[in-house]
């Protein structure tokens, strides 16, 4: 079981809006981040992308080789929410390559937009986006 | 595999207008997808036809500054078809654009112009992206028009049951 005595040492990361949140969580097995809900408002990359930003920079900052974001909660992403993840993609494109690390999405089938949607990502960060399914 | 039994040979057919859309656009989205499970589509195009709606009616939004927004949706076993048709007020400087815009689309693989879409679009910027993401995600054809001179029409239009998604991009464990 995860435990956050043996996690690495995490920022207290976290935005909200009405009807999604986004959070950095403690895990032993890396860096987590969970999204939940609805992302639907009009533009959430006012929210999303500091939070992507800050993110990035603990990625960086500890040397991960990986960043996992689990999906499994988010009902649904409108286009303005998934710039948020091209937004993080380019970020990662644009660090030094031995600083660089993978974006391991965890989907699920029951939200089956992410399917293609994380197919589209995976075509646009190649080597840096993994699609899991749960 | 046999086509959806959706209940005879007439089109299903659904029709909403709302003012103002957006505090609603979740519970649209929600409907047509269970709209569309009622109709027997699978779940994966009950999923395509809702984020297409979603994606269609969030642009309409600013387009039509304020007034109604029409959505009309119809599943054809016959015809074997599922249209979109999202009908509002727009500027004629908005339509051009539009127009421009899916245009270029329609010259394109899919994928290619939604790859290069999300690379031109600024990753800050609201908007830009839910067409691409329609004709890609979605599959369907995207087409516009103007029935008059202040309203444009936008409809999204595939086969009921659409070929899988492949790509040769990225991991996918």
């Amino acid at each position: 079981m995860a435990s956050s005595t043996f996690a690495p040492r995490i920022p207290a990361l976290q935005v909200a809006e009405e009807k999604y949140s986004a959070q950095l969580v403690p895990d032993a097995n890396g860096i987590r981040v969970v999204i939940r809900g609805t992302i639907s408002t009009v533009n959430p990359a006012v929210v999303l992308n500091p939070f992507v930003d800050a993110v990035h920079a603990h990625a960086i900052e500890t040397g991960a080789k990986e960043v996992r974001v689990d999906l499994t909660s988010l009902e649904f992403c409108n286009s303005s929410g998934f710039k948020s993840f091209i937004h993080w993609i380019e970020r990662i494109q644009l660090a030094p390559a031995a600083k660089r690390y993978q974006l391991r999405f965890v989907s699920t089938n029951e939200r089956r937009w992410q399917r293609a949607s994380l197919l589209a990502l995976s075509c646009y960060g190649v080597n840096i986006v993994v699609v899991e399914g749960a | 595999m046999s086509q959806p039994d959706v209940g005879g040979e007439a089109p299903i057919q659904l029709f909403m207008r709302m003012n103002p859309p957006w505090r609603f656009i979740d519970e649209i989205r929600r409907f047509v997808e269970s709209f569309c499970a009622c109709a027997s589509l699978d779940p994966d195009r009950e999923a395509q036809v809702a984020l297409a709606v979603h994606e269609l009616m969030q642009n309409a939004v600013p387009q039509a500054r304020g007034e109604a927004i029409e959505l009309h949706l119809e599943v054809d076993a016959r015809a074997d078809r599922v249209l979109i048709r999202i009908v509002n007020r727009c500027p004629e400087e908005e339509f051009l654009a539009l127009r421009d815009r899916i245009d270029a689309m329609r010259r394109e693989d899919a994928l290619a112009h939604y790859l290069t879409v999300m690379k031109e679009q600024p990753s800050s910027v609201r908007g830009g992206l839910g067409l691409a993401r329609v004709h890609f995600e979605a599959q369907l054809d995207i087409r516009v028009r103007r029935p008059s001179a202040d309203r444009v029409i936008v409809e999204a239009e595939g086969p009921l049951r659409a070929p899988r998604l492949t790509t040769t991009g990225g991991h996918h464990g």
